[in-house]
C-alpha cells in the first residue's frame, strides 16, 4: 500500500458531513426548479431517435445557479428560421437529494418510458421559475468537485431552452402547463355554449303561386340573380321568390327557384323573370291555385340560435286530399334561422298549420374540456389534444392528434372530450395558427391566390 | 433612355409562387401501437425579415419559455441570373389587352432565379416525411402558371428545377453543442422579366368589311355585294362572352369603297 496509513483520504463520517453541508448550502442558496423527467412515447430504431415524449410528472428540488450572473449561450439569435433563444443555464444539485427523492419514483415508472431512473438524465426538462422557462438537460457532469474526501455529491446539470414540437406537457402544475399553451401547431375552435329553438307560423291564402316550373336553367349566372314577379291585383298580396344557383365543371346555371312568399289573390298567372346574375336564358313559368287555401308565406317568431346546417320544417295541418306544404329554413347570421323558404305551398288547408322547427344540434353544451385531453368531432372523427379551453368566449384551442381523413372539423358537428365528456357545437375552426408569429403559410397562400393559377387543382393540396 | 417607371412585382410574384408550393405539408407522429398522436402543418416564413421585425413579433413580451418551436420551414430568393438559352429577339414586342386597350409589351428578359428552401426538425424522421412529401413533385421540374404582369393578364408557365438537396446533421462532438438538424433544398426558379407596358395606337378592330366584284380590273369594276360583321354588342371586351353581327348587302350603284374617305364614291 502507498498511502499513507495514518490519514484517511475520507472517511463516511466526513464524506456524510460535506453531503449535508452541500445540502444545507443548496437550502439556503440555491432556488426550487421543477426537474421534469422525460417519458418515451415512442422509440424509433434503426435512425434511432424518440419520435414522441410526454412529460407529465413533476419534481421540485432545490438548485444552485451556477451561471449566477446571466444565461450562458447565444443568446437571442435570428436565424432563417425566425428568433431561437439559445439561453443555456448550469445548475448544481444534490446528488443525494435527487437519489432519494427522485429516483424512487422514477423506478417505479414503466421502464419502457423510463429507460433510466439512477441519476438525472439528459432530455428531461427543467422548469426555471425566476424566468418562467423550460429548459432541457443536455449534459449531467457527475464528476464536478472532483472526488473530495474520496465521493462525488453533486451533479451539474447544464441545460439550454427546450425546443418545442408537440411533446405533451401535463406536470399539474398549471405555471408550467400554460407556458407551452400558445406554442406548437394549434387550430382554434369556436364552439357554441347554447343553443335556442326557433319558431314560426304560417299564413295560408287562396290565389297564391301552386307550383314553379324552372323550364330553362340559362347559364353564365356566376352570381345570384333578381326572380321578378307580376305584382297581385289590388287587394292581394305580391308573391317574391330567390333563385339557388349551382355550378358544374365551370359552368354557372340556376338550380331552383324558392317562394320566399307565395303571395295572395292573384287571379290570372303571372309572369315570372330572371333579371342579372350576368346570365341568360333561364326561363321561369308557374301555376296558381286560385281556389284552395295553401302557404301564402312563414313568419319567423323565434330565430333560434345554435343552428349551423338547415334543420328540418315540419309543417302539420290537415288538407284533405290536398297536399301538404314543404319549407326550407335558411340559417343566417349568428347561428339563428333567417327565414323560412317556401318549397311547396301545398294545397288544401283550412286553417293555418304549425310549423315546427327542429332544434338545433345541442341546445345546451355541457362540460369542462380538460387540458391535454383528448377531443374529436362526432361527425368527421378529427382528433385533438386540448391546449386550453375558456369557458367565457367557447374559444378551445387544440393541436391535432388525427385529422388523416377529413383534414380538419366540421362546422355543425358536436366536439366531444374523451375523458370529460363535455359535448360542445361547433360553429367554426381555424386551421391557421393564429399563435405562432413565424408561420406565414396563411398570407402567402391568400397572396398566391391572385397570382398563381392553379385551375388544374395544387397537387401539394389547398390550404 | 431609361427612367419610364414601372413596377410589376415580377420578382416579388415569382418568391410567392415558390413559397405557396410548401406551404400545406404536414408531419405525424404516432404512439408504440401505430396509432397516430399528433399532426402538425409545417410553417412556413420567407426567411429574411428585419430583425427588428422579428424580434417585436416573435419576442413581443420577452417571455418565450421554449428556444423555438420546430419543424420550421424557411425559403429565401439567393441569386437573379439571365438565362441566355431561353433569349429572345429583344426588340419583338407582342401585342395585349388590359380589357379595355390594346398594349404593347417588348418580349420579357428571361431570368433564373435561385431559391433555397430550408427545413429544420428536431427528429430526422420529421425531415424525411417532409422530404418525401416534396421531392416526387419535381421531375426535376415542376411547372407552375404564374400571372407575371397582372395588368395584361400575362399568365407563363414557370418552370421551379429541383438542383439538389442536402443536410446537416450535427450529431458529433461534445454534449456542450445542441444537434442541428437542417436540410437545404435548392431550386431554379425560370422566370421572365417584363419591361414596361404601353399604349399603342393600334386599335381594336371591331369591324370587318368585305367588297365582292365581279371583275378582277381595279380600275373599272365596282363592288356588287358587301359582307361586314361586327362583334355584338359592339362595345364588347375581348374576354366577353360576345356573338357577331353579319350583314350581307347588294349593289347596283355603281360605286366603290374608298378607305380614306370610308365611304362609297
Amino acid at each position: 500500500m502507498s498511502l499513507n496509513p495514518f490519514f484517511l483520504q475520507g472517511s463516511p463520517g466526513e464524506q456524510r458531513l460535506v453531503q449535508d453541508l452541500i445540502n444545507e448550502q443548496l437550502k439556503i442558496y440555491g432556488i426550487d426548479v421543477i426537474y421534469i423527467p422525460r417519458k418515451f412515447v415512442r422509440k424509433q430504431t434503426i435512425i434511432k431517435e424518440i419520435q414522441s415524449s410526454k412529460f407529465d410528472d413533476n419534481f421540485a428540488i432545490e438548485a444552485y445557479v451556477n451561471s449566477f450572473d446571466g444565461y450562458g449561450g447565444q443568446g437571442d439569435i435570428l436565424t432563417k428560421f425566425g428568433m431561437s433563444l439559445r439561453d443555456e443555464l448550469s445548475l448544481i444539485i444534490s446528488k443525494e437529494r435527487f437519489e432519494d427523492f427522485i429516483s424512487p419514483f422514477l423506478e417505479g415508472e414503466n421502464s419502457n418510458e423510463i429507460a433510466l431512473s439512477s441519476r438525472p438524465r439528459e432530455g428531461d426538462l427543467v422548469y426555471f421559475p425566476l424566468g418562467q422557462r423550460i429548459f432541457e438537460v443536455k449534459f449531467v457532469e457527475h464528476e464536478v468537485n472532483f472526488y473530495q474526501l474520496g465521493k462525488l455529491y453533486v451533479y451539474e446539470l447544464k441545460c439550454e431552452l427546450f425546443e418545442y414540437e408537440d411533446e405533451v406537457i401535463d406536470t399539474s402544475i398549471q405555471e408550467i402547463d400554460t407556458q407551452i399553451e400558445d406554442q406548437g401547431y394549434i387550430t382554434t375552435l369556436q364552439l357554441i355554449g347554447q343553443g335556442l329553438l326557433a319558431t314560426a307560423t304560417s299564413t295560408i291564402n287562396t290565389g297564391y303561386i301552386r307550383e314553379i316550373y324552372l323550364n330553362n336553367d340559362g347559364y353564365d349566372y356566376t352570381s345570384t340573380p333578381t326572380v321578378a314577379i307580376t305584382t297581385a291585383p289590388y287587394g292581394g298580396t305580391d308573391a317574391s321568390a330567390v333563385a339557388i344557383t349551382t355550378s358544374r365543371a365551370g359552368v354557372y346555371s340556376i338550380e331552383s327557384i324558392l317562394l320566399t312568399n307565395a303571395g295572395a289573390g292573384y287571379t290570372v298567372t303571372p309572369t315570372i323573370t330572371i333579371v342579372g346574375g350576368g346570365g341568360s336564358g333561364a326561363a321561369v313559368t308557374c301555376s296558381i291555385e286560385t281556389s284552395r287555401s295553401g302557404i301564402s308565406r312563414f313568419a319567423i317568431t323565434g330565430n333560434g340560435a345554435g343552428y349551423i346546417n338547415s334543420p328540418s320544417v315540419s309543417i302539420t295541418g290537415s288538407v284533405g286530399t290536398g297536399e301538404t306544404a314543404v319549407g326550407f329554413a335558411v340559417v343566417g347570421a349568428g347561428q339563428s334561422i333567417s327565414s323560412i323558404r317556401i318549397i311547396n305551398p301545398g294545397v288544401g288547408y283550412t286553417i293555418a298549420p304549425t310549423v315546427t322547427i327542429d332544434p338545433p344540434p345541442v341546445l345546451s353544451g355541457i362540460g369542462t374540456y380538460q387540458f391535454n385531453e383528448e377531443v374529436f368531432g362526432s361527425q368527421s372523427g378529427t382528433r385533438g389534444r386540448v391546449k386550453s379551453w375558456d369557458y367565457d368566449t367557447k374559444v378551445l384551442k387544440v393541436s391535432l392528434v388525427d385529422n388523416a381523413a377529413t383534414k380538419g372539423f366540421y362546422a355543425g358537428e358536436l366536439i366531444v372530450g374523451a375523458a370529460s365528456s363535455a359535448i360542445y357545437l361547433l360553429q367554426s375552426f381555424d386551421t391557421w395558427d393564429q399563435y405562432d408569429k413565424y408561420s406565414e403559410n396563411i398570407e402567402i397562400e391568400n397572396a398566391a391566390d391572385g397570382i398563381v393559377d392553379f385551375s388544374e387543382s395544387n397537387p401539394f393540396g389547398t390550404f | 433612355m431609361l427612367g419610364t417607371y414601372y413596377y410589376h412585382e415580377i420578382i416579388r410574384r415569382t418568391v410567392i409562387a415558390f413559397g405557396t408550393m410548401f406551404n400545406d405539408i404536414y408531419i405525424r407522429h404516432k404512439d408504440s401501437t401505430g396509432d397516430s398522436i399528433s399532426e402538425m402543418k409545417v410553417p412556413l416564413a420567407y426567411g429574411p425579415i428585419q430583425k427588428f421585425l422579428a424580434r417585436i413579433e416573435q419576442q413581443p413580451e420577452l417571455n418565450k419559455p421554449i428556444a423555438m418551436t420546430l419543424p420550421r420551414l424557411s425559403f429565401e430568393m439567393t441569386s437573379i441570373q439571365y438565362d441566355p438559352t431561353r433569349k429572345a429577339n429583344i426588340t419583338q414586342t407582342f401585342k395585349t389587352c388590359d380589357g379595355s386597350n390594346l398594349k404593347k409589351v417588348f418580349l420579357p428578359v428571361p431570368y433564373n432565379i435561385g431559391f433555397q428552401l430550408n427545413l429544420m426538425t428536431k427528429l430526422q424522421d420529421d425531415a424525411l416525411q417532409v422530404t418525401e412529401q416534396i421531392l416526387p413533385y419535381f421531375q426535376p421540374a415542376f411547372n407552375l402558371t404564374v400571372d407575371l404582369v397582372d395588368s395584361i393578364g400575362e399568365k407563363r408557365d414557370i418552370p421551379i428545377i429541383l438542383d439538389n438537396v442536402s443536410f446537416t446533421d450535427d450529431y458529433e462532438g461534445d454534449f456542450s453543442t445542441r444537434r442541428i438538424l437542417i436540410y437545404t433544398f435548392n431550386f431554379t426558379v425560370k422566370t421572365y422579366l417584363f419591361g414596361p407596358v404601353s399604349e399603342t395606337t393600334d386599335g381594336l378592330i371591331r369591324k370587318v368589311q368585305v367588297d365582292m366584284y365581279a371583275d378582277t380590273n381595279r380600275q373599272t369594276a365596282k363592288r356588287e355585294m358587301r359582307y361586314t360583321v361586327q362583334p355584338d354588342p359592339y362595345d364588347a371586351a375581348p374576354d366577353d362572352n360576345f356573338g357577331f353581327d353579319e350583314e350581307w348587302l347588294s349593289f347596283d350603284d355603281s360605286k366603290t369603297y374608298s378607305p380614306t374617305q370610308q365611304t362609297d364614291i
